[in-house]
C-alpha cells in the first residue's frame, strides 16, 4: 500500500481486529460520533463534579470513606474516558487492545499496591527518628 | 562556558586509567584510519549505519555486545587479580578505582552485553521465524539501536573524561546522592542508563507489536516457534518494567540536579523507596534476559535432536507464567531491609514458586533430547552446558529465596556466585549458542567447529573454577566488593578463582580465533542451501544471508514447525513447491534518523553530565528537529518489482534442488505424514484456511496498537511516580501540607480545560475522518488553546508555591508532588509540540494515510493524558485537601 493512498478507517484488514481508538465509520458516523463524545463529556463532567463535592466535606459520606469514594469515582471516570473517548469496547475486534490494557493495569496495580504494602511494613519496623 | 568540565577531568595522574584510555583511543583511531584508507565509509553509512533492516540492526547489536563483553571482562579479570593479591596488602587498584571497576563491570555486563546481545538475537531472528519482512516500526528499531550505542559511548567516555560511578551497578542512595558522590561518575551512569532505557523500551514496544500483529498467513500464536514466544514475553517485560527504571533513575536525577528529596536522608526522603522501586524493575529484568535464552536453547535442542520440542504447550504456558510471576518476587533482593515476617514470607514463597515453570522447561528439554538423533555440534554443547550449570544456579537461587538463609548469605560472595551462575550459565551461554546457531544464516558461512568446541570447554571449565571458590568463600563469610582482606582461609580460593578467570580468557581467545579462522576459510564453510543444521523453523527456508525482503512470497503456514513440514513434503515428493505468483512489494527506505537522534542524545547526555546548559538546549532542539524532519518526509518506502523478486528467488530455488533431492549432506529425511486437513490435533489449527490467521494486520492497526502499547508503558511510568507520592506524601518534614497549598478553584478550571480539550480533540478526529480540513484545524486549535491554558495555570501554581517557600526542595512530599504533576505537565507540553507539527503537516499535505495514522496516535495520547489527570486531581489534589 502506498503512503499516498488512504488506509480504510473503521475496520482495517479483516473485521476481527481494530486499531485502539478507532471509531465507527459509516452513514451516520458524524452524528453518532458527536453524540458519543457528548455523552462521554457529560458523564465525565458529572463524575468530576461529584469528586469535588465528595472532597468538599459533605456530611453525607462518612469521613473515613472519602478516600474510597474518591478512588471509586476516579476509576469510574477513567472507565468513561476509555469507553467514550478511546472507544475501547468489549467486542471481539478489541480483544487484543483490552488484553494489553489489562496487562498494563495489572502491573500498575502491582507496583503501587506492592510498594505501599512493603513500605508500610518497613515504616512499622523502623526505629523512631531520633530528632523527634 | 563548559560547566564542570576542565582539564582536571582527564586522569593524567593515574597511570592505569591513562593507559587504558590511551589504548582505547589508539584502537579507535586505528580502526577509523583503516576504514578511511580502505574507503569503506560510504558502504558503512549506506548499508549499515542508516539501515532499517532488522537483520543488519540485529548484527550491529551483537557486535556492540561482543565488544562490550571484552570491556566488561577486562574489568572482571582486574577484580579477580586484585583480590588474588590483596591479602594483607593494598593490591594494585586503589579503593576509588576498584569501586569504579566493580560498578562498571555490573552495569556493562547487564545493560550493554546481556541486554544488547539478547535484543540483537531477537532482532535478527523474530521476523524471519514469523515469516515476515520486517518489524512493525523499522526506523524506530534503528533509533533503539543507536540510542543503545549512544549510551555505550557515554559509558566508555567516562574512562577518559572524568570517572564512572562508585556506588555499585545499581547506584543505591544515599551513597549515590550528591552529598556522598559529588563527582560526575553517578551522572555518567544515570544518563547512560536513561538513554539506553528509552532504546530498550522502544524495542519492547516494537517487538510486542511485531509478534502480535505481523505474522505470516496461517502463523497462529500456537504455531509460533518457541523463540518467538520467549521474545514476546521478554518484550512485554521490557514494556512493563523499563518505565519503572526510568522513573526511579529520574527521581535520583532530580535529587542530584534540582535538590529534590526522594532518597536523601534529610527532609523526609527515604532511600528504601529506591531499593523497592529499582528492584521492581530489577527482577523482571533478569527474566527479560533469560527468557530469550530459554528460547534459543529450545530451538537448538529441538534442531540437534531432530525432534519437535517436547511439550510445546507447557513451554508456552511456563514462559507466560514466568512473565507474570516475575513481577511478584522483587522483595527477595532486600529481605534483610526489615519489612518483617509477613512480607518476607510472601515474597519468599513467590520466589520458590517461580522456580516451578523453570523446572518444567528443564524437563521439556530433557525429554526432547530423549530418543532423539542427537548431534553434538557447538550450539548443542552450549545448551547442554547450560542445562547443568543453570540447574545448579537455580538451586542456589531457591536456597537464597528462603528468607532465614538469605539473612546469612546476603551481600556475600555466595550471592555473587549465584547470579553469575545463572547469568553466565544461562544468558551468556544462550547468547553464544544463538551466535553459533544463527551465524551461518547471517553471513552465509558456518563458524569453525574445532575452535568453537575449544572455546566452549574453556568457558565451562573456567566458569566452575572461577565461581565454585566464590560459593565457598561466601559461605566462609566473605562479603562482596572487598578491595583487600586479611582472612587467610580465603586467599587460596581467590587464587583458584583467578585461575578460572584466566581459563575463561582462553575461551575468549578461542572465540576471537574462531572468527578469524572462519572468515579466512569462509569458502570452505559456505552454506549454500540456506539450511545448514537441518532446521525446523522458517528462517532456514530462505537464503543465507537472507535478502533484504527475507521472503519473496510470505510462506503459507499450515502447522507447527512450518519449515519442517514444507521441507519433508518436498523431500518426499522430490520436488519443490510450485512456482509462486510473485507480486511487487514495498520495503522501508533506509534512514539516518536513528544515527542523528543518537548523536544528539550523546551531546545532550554529555552536556547534562558536565552541566553545560547551552549544549543541553542545542542537543534537545537538534533531537526535536530530527523527529520533525523524519515526520515530514514523503517517501518512506521503495518498491521491488515482481520480476526482480522472481529473479532473486529463482536463484534460491536453484540452490534448494540439491536439498530436496537428498544430495545435501546432513539433511535426513524422516517418516513424515502431513497433518490431516490442517490437523485438528495440531496446535492451534482450525478448520478454516490459514488456521484462522490471515497474515499481517493493516498499517493503521499496527501503528495504533504499537502506540497503545507505548501508552501502557507510560501509565506504568506514572505509577512509579505515583507510588513514590503515595509513600512520601506524609513526609512534610515540618513544611506545609497538602491542605494548605492546593487551590481547588484553579484545580477546577484546570480540570475543565483538559476535559474540554479532550472533547475538542475527539471532534477533530471526527472531522478528519470525513476529510474536512476547516473543522479539523479549528478543533485542533481549540484543543491546543485549552492545553496551553492548562499548562499556564499549572506553571503559575508551581510558581506561587515556590514563591511561598513550598518548592520541591522543601520536603519529600513536595518533591514527589512536583515530580508527579510536573511529569504530567511535561507530557502536555510535548503533546502541544506534537499537535503543532501535526497541524502544520495536515495543512501542508492533506489527509494522507500516514498523517492520519499519527492523528490516531495523537488522539490516543491526548485522551490518555486526561485519564492520568483524573487519577492526579482526585488522588493527589482532592484527597490532599479533603478534611
Amino acid at each position: 500500500m502506498s503512503e499516498l493512498e488512504t488506509d480504510s478507517v473503521g475496520g482495517g484488514e479483516g473485521a476481527d481486529d481494530a486499531a485502539p481508538g478507532e471509531q465507527e465509520a459509516g452513514e451516520h458516523a458524524i452524528a453518532a460520533g458527536v453524540r458519543n463524545y457528548l455523552i462521554g463529556l457529560g458523564l465525565a463532567a458529572v463524575l468530576t463534579v461529584a469528586s469535588f463535592w465528595v472532597a468538599s466535606g459533605t456530611s453525607l459520606i462518612y469521613p473515613l470513606g472519602v478516600p474510597m469514594a474518591l478512588a471509586a469515582l476516579a476509576i469510574g471516570q477513567m472507565g468513561v474516558h476509555l469507553a467514550f473517548f478511546l472507544h475501547l469496547t468489549t467486542g471481539p475486534d478489541n480483544t487484543n487492545n483490552a488484553l494489553a490494557l489489562a496487562f498494563g493495569v495489572l502491573i500498575v496495580g502491582i507496583v503501587i499496591a506492592g510498594s505501599l504494602w512493603i513500605m508500610y511494613h518497613m515504616h512499622m519496623n523502623m526505629m523512631p527518628p531520633s530528632d523527634l | 562556558m563548559f560547566g564542570k568540565l576542565s582539564w582536571s577531568a582527564i586522569p593524567f595522574g593515574v597511570p592505569l586509567a591513562m593507559g587504558a584510555s590511551l589504548f582505547m583511543i589508539v584502537g579507535i583511531l586505528a580502526l577509523l584510519a583503516w576504514i578511511t584508507l580502505k574507503g569503506h565509509w560510504r558502504y558503512l553509512w549506506d548499508e549499515w549505519f542508516t539501515s532499517v533492516d532488522h537483520k543488519r540492526i540485529g548484527v550491529m547489536y551483537c557486535v556492540l555486545a561482543l565488544v562490550m563483553l571484552l570491556r566488561g571482562f577486562s574489568d572482571a579479570i582486574m577484580m579477580r587479580s586484585q583480590q588474588a593479591v590483596a591479602f594483607h596488602a593494598a593490591g594494585y587498584l586503589p579503593p576509588e578505582h576498584y569501586d569504579q571497576i566493580f560498578s562498571a563491570h555490573g552495569t556493562i555486563m547487564i545493560f550493554f552485553v546481556a541486554m544488547t546481545f539478547v535484543i540483537g538475537l531477537m532482532n535478527f531472528v523474530v521476523p524471519l521465524q514469523l515469516g515476515v519482512r520486517d518489524v512493525a516500526f523499522p526506523t524506530l528499531n534503528s533509533v533503539s539501536l543507536w540510542l543503545n550505542a549512544a549510551a555505550i559511548l557515554l559509558v566508555n567516555m567516562s574512562l577518559v573524561i572524568g570517572e564512572f560511578g562508585k556506588a555499585g551497578w545499581l547506584s543505591f542512595p544515599p551513597l549515590s546522592e550528591l552529598k556522598y558522590s559529588p563527582g560526575v561518575g553517578i551522572d555518567y551512569y544515570l544518563w547512560a542508563l536513561q538513554i539506553s532505557g528509552i532504546g530498550t523500551l522502544l524495542t519492547g514496544v516494537n517487538f510486542v507489536t511485531t509478534i502480535l500483529k505481523i505474522r505470516a498467513p496461517g502463523m497462529t500464536l500456537m504455531r509460533m516457534p518457541i523463540f518467538c514466544w520467549t521474545a514476546l514475553a521478554s518484550s512485554l517485560l521490557m514494556v512493563a518494567a523499563f518505565p519503572i527504571l526510568t522513573a526511579t533513575l529520574a527521581m535520583l536525577l532530580l535529587d542530584r540536579y534540582l535538590g529534590f528529596h526522594f532518597f536523601t536522608d534529610t527532609a523526609g526522603g527515604n532511600s528504601m523507596m529506591y531499593m523497592n522501586l529499582i528492584w521492581a524493575w530489577g527482577h523482571p529484568e533478569v527474566y527479560i534476559l533469560i527468557l530469550p535464552a530459554f528460547g534459543v536453547f529450545s530451538e537448538v535442542i529441538s534442531t540437534f535432536s531432530g525432534k519437535p520440542l517436547f511439550g510445546y504447550r507447557s513451554m508456552v504456558i511456563a514462559t507466560m507464567a514466568i512473565c507474570i510471576l516475575s513481577f511478584l518476587v522483587w522483595l527477595h533482593h532486600f529481605f534483610t531491609m526489615g519489612a518483617g515476617a509477613d512480607v518476607n514470607a510472601f515474597f519468599g514463597i513467590m520466589s520458590m514458586i517461580i522456580a516451578v515453570p523453570t523446572g518444567v522447561k528443564i524437563f521439556n528439554w530433557l525429554f526432547t533430547l530423549w530418543g532423539g538423533r542427537v548431534r553434538f555440534e557447538v550450539p548443542l554443547l552450549w545448551a547442554l552446558g547450560f542445562m547443568i550449570t543453570f540447574a545448579i544456579g537455580g538451586m542456589t537461587g531457591v536456597l537464597l529465596a528462603v528468607p532465614p538463609a538469605d539473612f546469612v548469605l546476603h551481600n556475600s560472595l555466595f550471592l555473587v556466585a549465584h547470579f553469575h551462575n545463572v547469568v553466565i550459565g544461562g544468558v551468556l551461554f544462550g547468547a553464544f549458542a544463538g551466535y553459533t546457531y544463527w551465524f551461518p544464516k547471517a553471513f552465509g558461512f558456518r563458524l569453525h567447529e574445532g575452535t568453537g568446541k575449544a572455546a566452549f570447554w574453556c568457558w565451562i571449565i573456567g566458569f566452575y573454577v572461577a565461581f565454585v571458590p566464590l560459593y565457598i568463600v561466601g559461605l566462609e563469610g566473605m562479603t562482596r566488593r572487598m578491595q583487600h582482606y586479611d582472612v587467610a582461609e580465603w586467599h587460596p580460593w581467590l587464587l583458584v578463582a583467578l585461575a578460572g578467570a584466566v581459563i575463561i580468557l582462553c575461551g575468549i581467545g578461542f572465540q576471537i580465533a574462531q572468527l578469524v579462522i572462519s572468515i579466512r576459510n569462509r569458502e570452505k564453510l559456505r552454506d549454500l542451501s540456506g539450511d545448514p543444521w537441518d532446521g525446523r523453523t522458517l528462517e532456514w527456508i530462505t537464503f543465507s544471508p537472507p535478502p533484504a525482503f527475507n521472503f519473496a512470497v510470505m510462506p503459507n503456514v499450515t502447522g507447527a514447525e512450518a519449515y519442517w513440514g514444507i521441507k519433508q513434503k518436498a523431500i518426499q515428493q522430490r520436488r519443490l513447491t510450485d512456482l509462486p505468483d510473485y507480486k511487487a512489494i514495498e520495503m522501508p527506505r533506509n534512514s539516518p534518523t536513528g544515527f542523528i537522534t543518537a548523536f544528539f542524545a550523546v551531546v545532550t547526555g554529555f552536556a547534562l553530565i558536565w552541566h553545560i546548559w547551552w549544549m543541553v538546549i542545542i542537543g534537545l532542539i537538534g533531537a526535536f528537529a530530527t523527529f520533525v524532519g523524519f515526520a515530514w518526509r514523503d517517501r518512506s518506502e521503495y518498491e521491488l518489482s515482481a520480476a526482480e523478486l522472481g529473479r532473486i528467488d529463482g536463484a534460491r530455488r536453484q540452490a534448494r534442488i540439491a536439498l530436496v533431492e537428498g544430495r545435501e549432506k546432513g539433511i535426513t529425511p524422516v517418516e513424515y505424514a502431513e497433518p490431516q486437513g490442517h490437523g485438528s490435533h495440531a496446535p492451534g489449527a482450525r478448520a478454516e484456511p490459514h488456521g484462522g490467521h490471515a497474515g499481517p494486520a493493516s498499517k493503521r492497526i499496527i501503528t495504533g496498537y504499537g502506540f497503545w502499547i507505548f501508552l501502557l508503558s507510560d501509565f506504568i511510568l506514572f505509577s512509579g511516580f505515583y507510588a513514590a507520592y503515595a509513600v512520601l506524601g506524609h513526609a512534610t518534614a515540618g513544611g506545609p501540607a497538602a491542605a494548605k497549598l492546593f487551590d481547588l478553584k484553579i484545580l477546577a478550571i484546570e480540570t475543565a480545560c483538559l476535559l474540554l480539550s479532550s472533547f475538542a480533540c475527539g471532534m477533530a478526529s471526527i472531522a478528519a475522518n470525513v476529510r474536512n480540513m476547516f473543522w479539523t484545524q479549528i478543533s485542533y486549535l481549540i484543543t491546543g488553546v485549552l492545553g496551553i491554558c492548562f499548562i499556564g495555570l499549572e506553571v503559575s501554581e508551581f510558581a506561587r508555591m515556590i514563591a511561598i517557600g513550598a518548592g520541591p526542595a522543601r520536603s519529600a512530599f513536595l518533591s514527589a508532588f512536583f515530580a508527579l504533576v510536573g511529569l504530567h505537565g511535561l507530557h502536555v507540553t510535548l503533546g502541544l509540540l506534537w499537535l503543532g507539527t501535526m497541524m502544520a503537516q495536515t495543512w501542508a499535505k492533506g489527509f494522507r494515510a500516514d498523517i492520519m495514522r499519527r492523528a490516531l496516535c495523537f488522539a490516543l495520547f491526548w485522551h490518555a493524558l486526561d485519564i492520568i489527570w483524573v487519577g492526579i486531581f482526585t488522588n493527589v489534589y482532592l484527597l490532599g485537601t479533603s478534611p
